[in-house]
């Protein structure tokens, strides 16, 4: 059997013969019983694997947009959006950090100075009625809400008296007292006003919650069409 | 279904018509992966890579056989599947039981609708007829699988393995004897129905 024979019978069996060649090949296959055998051969191969059942797909394999990698069109808005958006969720991390950071290496500052230099006395004598200075100003707060009016002279004297008490009181105290008011002054002014930053977390919540709706809204009407 | 129109409309960006045309085509296209590689889960794997192929160059489908165009994509992704496997072959394609002998009814085989003895006697016929495909060269396999299993006519055999018409012919009547010398080794497994005479061939 040549390579020939077998192909002619092969499209013989699948009705690709021409007519004249089908009438050549059936003179012969009455013939030849060796080529009629094969032939029988091919048609039962042929025969079984057209018995075979259809196998049934095990699932959908429909694609999805994901899958394919389709997004619904967004506004044009949107990137302005996401821009402005994600600039002021970086400014209140940046702002938060600086106001977490920023205080203690100004507080670790000064330490160093006095560490290392062992403390001048007269400029440390000279921060002192800075730092006192508040409570010097505060003190004819308590007088006042007693609403009971004072001699104008008794006052000044009061006054002379304390501004000449006040150097030996601070020279009384002690490095230790003195250290934690400076560390609180500088605590209590953030290096970012607090308002800045509710101002940035409001315009990321907002950003946030308008990208959703316009990001919503795109799909449905994708979905629509 | 209008395929022409759909066709038009998945070239357009559609996926709902593209989708349309998976639907009617999956079974095929599965059946063709799952007779080349011989394996459910590869099968399945080669099928959504065929779709997902297919759906990002529809737009150069020019006319003419749409499943045969699809096949051909079946077809690489069963060749790129059959490359893989060769270069990291773990999983047997034929399950196999601790002693290493072939498991006669594998579960892929099963066919709920089928009652014990039907099932039995089916699932002999295919594990054979799938045991000779799985030894035929793969574009052997591939021919015969469109042109006997899918009912695929020469020329679109042709366009799908992107062969000449000749070549098709050669393959076909090639495979189909080495498909018929290897089913005589199952003549015992076969039933009465499908029986193949023996010793007709020379």
């Amino acid at each position: 059997m040549n390579q020939r024979d077998l192909e002619l019978l092969s499209s013989y069996l699948d009705g690709q013969l021409k007519p004249s060649d089908s009438a050549r090949l059936e003179a012969r296959l009455s013939s030849d019983p060796n080529l009629r055998a094969v032939m029988n051969d091919l048609r039962e191969a042929r025969s079984l694997l057209r018995r075979l059942p259809s196998r049934k797909a095990p699932r959908n394999f429909m694609l999805t947009r994901k899958m394919v990698g389709q997004n619904p069109p967004m506004p044009r808005a949107y990137p302005a959006f996401r821009f402005v958006t994600s600039l002021a969720t970086l400014l209140l991390f940046f702002t938060l950090g600086l106001n977490f950071v920023g205080p203690q290496l100004a507080s670790q500052a000064p330490a160093y100075g006095q560490g290392g230099g062992g403390g001048d006395p007269e400029i440390f004598a000279a921060e002192v009625p800075a730092t006192e200075a508040p409570a010097a100003t505060e003190a004819p707060a308590a007088p006042s809400a007693e609403l009971v009016p004072l001699p104008t002279a008794t006052l000044l004297a009061e006054d002379s008296g304390r501004i000449a008490e006040t150097p030996a009181e601070k020279n009384g105290l002690s490095d230790e007292s003195a250290q934690p008011d400076a560390g609180q002054a500088q605590n209590a002014v953030p290096f970012v006003p607090s308002a800045w930053q509710i101002v940035l977390a409001g315009i990321a919540a907002i950003g946030v919650l308008l990208m959703l709706v316009m990001r919503q809204l795109a799909i449905n009407r994708w979905r629509q069409k | 279904m209008n395929e022409e129109a759909l066709i038009h409309d998945a070239q357009a960006g559609s996926l709902d018509a593209f989708n349309a045309l998976v639907l009617h085509y999956q079974d095929n296209v599965f059946n063709t992966a799952l007779r080349i590689l011989g394996d459910e889960d590869l099968a399945s794997d080669a099928t959504q890579e065929a779709f997902l192929s297919a759906f990002r160059s529809i737009t150069s489908f020019r006319g003419g056989s749409f499943k045969a165009w699809l096949m051909r994509t079946v077809t690489n992704a069963c060749y790129d599947e059959l490359r893989r496997q060769k270069r990291r072959p773990s999983v047997p394609l034929e399950p196999e039981s601790e002693d290493g002998e072939e498991i006669d009814s594998p579960r892929w085989l099963a066919d709920p609708n089928m009652s014990p003895e039907q099932r039995a006697e089916a699932d002999e016929v295919e594990h054979a007829i799938q045991h000779c495909l799985n030894n035929l060269p793969v574009e052997f396999k591939t021919v015969v699988v469109m042109a006997d299993i899918q009912g695929m006519d020469y020329s679109e055999v042709a366009l799908a393995v992107r062969v000449p018409l000749g070549t098709v012919k050669s393959r076909l009547a090639r495979a189909r004897l080495r498909l018929r010398e290897c089913l005589q080794g199952f003549s015992e497994l076969l039933p009465a129905t499908f029986r193949l005479e023996e010793g007709t061939s020379t």
